[in-house]
């Protein structure tokens, strides 16, 4: 150091002195300056990471994962390479390759987060469309179910669709739109197990067709030939048909048995059943429900089958065959809520007591297309 | 022969160059991972307010390192960066420990439900059971026990959704089944008081 001020001091007369300390300061300039271009790529690690945080922000984990995921590899690999060159002679590093890896990072943080903005909004709008759907699909059946008669296993589908619209919804309010469009996508399910139903009810509806068919018309051909009344009941259309003689005399609204969709089976079961029966009593007094007509239930296609489905296991051993079915008063209700009997409103049963007597045919049928509904 | 004094000299020069203003890269690396691991837990889903408070503050480091960057190197200065990377670091691990709390914390919650779901049901079962008989109460009956027949299917499909991870939809679902099973109880109590008025 001595030296270097004493010939600082000798300036200008040591020239060739001060040419060789500035070299020397030049030379050392020149390598620091070699040595700090070959800086770590801070700046594109930056540029890397808030490209992954806007992506991550815009959930491309939930909605563009693979990409996503891509880019967070990249990353680290970028950060894996950024640390092994800087673990070598600091004259030696290049961190080419690390730059390489931050801006493909970055391209792909971007590309994952438009994919998820994109997806985002795609799914959401589906989701929307999805539930209207369902909770439109749902008010439709719903107005199909109560204009049928009672088929409970349908009513189940329908509740569980029902179910998944209120699950849809909440999912959707909380912006959960992948299980918004599930839950949905279950209560269309449901409504398809409804429609199934609903068919296979048809079509083993289809096969007794021909049999009520017959049932009405040899009812009609006796009434006609006799010139005597008789009584016709269309459970799908809720009517009690009066006839005398060829003609149409009038037509009653009526309640059937909860389990109003279906042949009845056994006591209990809340169907009311389908069959040529005949009144056997009338009780003008001492009724629960106003005024009744007993009926023959169960007749003797009544027993036969009865017998053939326990033997089959179709029913338990220990039911029974019931009986007890009535034609009665306290009806109109507008729905089917008997234990199988045919609920008429009062001042109908007046109407009916006018006509109807001990021995008139009573033929009831699941269907009919022989009256306009 | 050689001068020592010019080695020296050009070695304090480089030294003075190289050694002044370095960014914190290390911090700025461990502040990187802890805030990924905090994504990784879903920290933004489960603790936003923790996720952005870290991510404010890596964001003010980073723009602070920014700042020195584009400086001269010997006039360089990364001491606050350096502090603000440090503490992002801490806030996101923080965050993330957050996210795994409140995962924890809304499993118990669907948990609760799921039980919470199960009396209710119980208690609909029961209702109906005591539900009044009578004149044409059956087709009534018949529907309630129906409604709570597709409650109950919907319930085991809540608890097959929670066995599996699946909270948010576990918990919707459940709430989706105490309102069914819930009418149904409220349809038979609104029965009974009209039975007891009459």
């Amino acid at each position: 150091m001595g030296r270097i001020i004493s010939g600082l001091r000798g300036w200008p007369g040591n020239i060739p002195y001060l040419a060789r300390l500035i070299g020397s300061a030049l030379f050392a300039i020149s390598l620091a300056l070699l040595i700090a271009c070959q800086q770590p790529p801070t700046m594109q690690a930056y540029i890397a990471r808030a490209a992954l945080d806007k992506a991550a922000a815009d959930q491309a984990a939930i909605y563009a994962e693979a990409q996503y995921r891509t880019a967070q590899g990249l990353f680290r690999e970028g950060q894996m390479e950024t640390a092994r060159q800087k673990g070598r002679f600091a004259l030696l590093r290049d961190f080419a390759a690390a730059e390489s890896l931050f801006a493909l990072t970055a391209r792909t943080a971007d590309l994952a987060g438009t994919q998820a903005r994109s997806l985002r909004d795609e799914l959401k709008a589906k989701a929307e469309n999805e539930v209207a759907d369902l909770a439109g699909a749902l008010t439709v059946w719903r107005e199909a179910l109560d204009g049928s008669l009672t088929l409970y296993s349908a009513e189940k589908s329908w509740a569980a669709a029902k179910i998944d619209l209120e699950t849809a919804r909440l999912l959707l309010e909380g912006s959960e739109f992948v299980q918004a469009i599930e839950a949905a996508q279950n209560g269309r399910n449901s409504l398809d197990e409804l429609s199934t139903v609903l068919e296979q009810y048809q079509n083993s509806e289809a096969q007794s067709i021909a049999t009520w068919r017959r049932w009405v018309n040899e009812t009609l051909a006796g009434a006609k030939n006799s010139g005597s009344t008789a009584i016709i009941i269309d459970k799908s259309a809720h009517r009690l048909h009066l006839v005398e003689g060829s003609r149409l005399v009038r037509s009653f609204p009526c309640d059937l048995g909860y389990n109003s969709a279906t042949q009845k089976y056994f006591a209990g079961d809340g169907a009311t059943p389908e069959g040529q029966y005949r009144v056997t009593g009338i009780k003008k007094n001492g009724s629960k429900f106003y005024k009744a007509f007993m009926l023959n239930y169960p007749n003797e296609n009544d027993r036969k089958r009865f017998k053939r489905n326990k033997s089959k296991g179709i029913i338990s051993q220990n039911a029974r065959i019931g009986a007890l079915i009535e034609i009665h008063g306290e009806g109109n209700q507008n729905r089917d809520w008997t234990d199988g009997c045919v609920a008429l409103e009062n001042g109908d049963m007046d109407a009916l007591f006018r006509h109807v007597e001990v021995g008139t045919p009573v033929t009831i049928v699941r269907r009919s297309d022989r009256w306009p509904k | 022969m050689f001068k020592w004094s010019y080695l020296a000299l050009a070695a304090i020069v480089l030294l003075v160059i190289v050694g002044c203003g370095k960014a914190p890269e290390t911090e700025m690396g461990e502040a990187d991972s802890a805030i990924m691991q905090a994504q990784n837990n879903q920290a933004e889903q489960y603790a936003p307010q923790s996720y952005q408070t870290a991510m404010d503050t890596l964001t003010a480091a980073r723009a602070a390192a920014k700042e020195q960057d584009s400086k001269f190197a010997l006039f360089r200065s990364y001491g606050k960066s350096k502090e603000l990377f440090i503490s992002s670091k801490r806030l996101a691990d923080l965050a993330a420990q957050d996210a795994l709390t409140a995962k924890e914390q809304m499993k118990q919650e669907v948990a609760a439900m799921h039980d919470e779901t199960q009396g209710i049901i119980d208690l609909a079962a029961k209702a109906i059971s005591t539900a009044p008989k009578g004149k044409g109460t059956k087709a009534d009956i018949a529907m309630f026990k129906s409604d709570l027949e597709s409650a109950r299917t919907a319930f085991e499909q809540a608890k097959s959704d929670f066995e599996n991870g699946d909270y948010i939809s576990a918990k919707a679902k459940f709430t989706a089944v105490k309102a069914q099973a819930q009418g149904v109880i409220d349809q038979i109590q609104s029965a009974k008081q009209k039975r007891a008025g009459q």
